[in-house]
């Protein structure tokens, strides 16, 4: 990735070991600069906020998993800027990419079968919980663009 | 609490019996971040209990900071594994910031989410 120039430098970048021990220091991470910016700006709703943590621990999840699938050792990385009423946190990969069309639909949830499938909830949650969720992903890896809106 | 890095996961279990009460009742009570590094110690619980012979089981959540799909789906596998013993599961759950985890996923339709483990078991032995 390039930096852009131009543009105003401002917020966080994390690069995590792909461990699930390290999910809990990216949401307080992430917890805490969502509510960091200029003096005077707007905080976002502290509801809001635990919906970034947690649409942002879902990603970094299917990061690590994605990368244990092929025992990629690089870090993950985390970017969290803040704009004009909204945040934005990037989260990027070096899994082998997956395709979101194949990612197969859930049983309803008052099927019977609906209990034999313990995972594939995290891409619901973010689609719920986000107000953006974007994908883009290929050989080398996932980024994955999450916007949550500050009310 | 663990630091939750040095390979420390910030999760634990505590287990109770409901007995007598509650023959083959057990409370298993969560505490800390009931993610994909807390989610296999649960499932893990789970696991024992249900093979043990517990048929009631309560899943008190009441001390989880976070719940995320990984917490979501033990929940839904300790559901199944129960209803495959003729046995049933209760949730405590009485913050509002983790009932929205349920409530986006649609799973308070198949799971009632109690205020406290007595709640949870004065419904139980109703049935």
């Amino acid at each position: 990735m390039t930096r852009r120039r131009g543009r105003t430098t401002s917020g966080i970048e994390l690069a995590i070991p792909p461990r699930p021990e390290y999910l809990q220091l990216v949401r307080a991470v992430v917890g805490a600069a969502a509510g960091t910016g200029p003096t005077g700006r707007t905080p976002p709703d502290p509801g809001r906020v635990a919906d970034l943590r947690l649409v942002v621990s879902e990603a970094v999840t299917n990061a690590m998993e994605a990368q244990a699938a092929v025992g990629a050792p690089e870090r993950i990385l985390v970017r969290c800027r803040p704009e004009e009423g909204r945040i934005v946190v990037e989260i990027v990969d070096r899994g082998p990419g997956f395709d979101p069309d194949a990612v197969p639909d859930l049983p309803p949830v008052t099927d019977h079968e609906r209990l034999d499938h313990e995972s594939g909830l995290g891409l619901s949650l973010m689609d719920r919980l986000a107000d953006g969720a974007v994908v883009e992903t290929g050989p080398d890896g996932t980024l994955v663009r999450l916007t949550v809106d500050h009310s | 609490m663990d630091t939750g890095v040095d390979g420390q996961v910030q999760f634990d279990v505590h287990r109770s019996s409901l007995a007598p009460a509650v023959p083959a009742g057990v409370v298993l009570r969560a505490l800390g971040d009931l993610d994909m590094a807390g989610a296999p110690r649960l499932r893990s619980a789970v696991v024992t209990e249900v093979a043990a012979g517990a048929r009631l089981l309560v899943l008190d959540l009441t001390g989880v900071d976070h719940l995320d799909s990984a917490g979501l789906g033990v929940v839904i596998g300790a559901l199944r594994r129960l209803r495959a013993h003729d046995g049933d599961l209760r949730l405590v759950c009485p913050e509002s910031r983790l009932r929205r985890v349920f409530e986006a996923c649609d799973l308070d339709r198949i799971l009632e989410l109690h205020a406290d483990v007595d709640a949870a078991v004065a419904e139980a032995t109703v049935r």
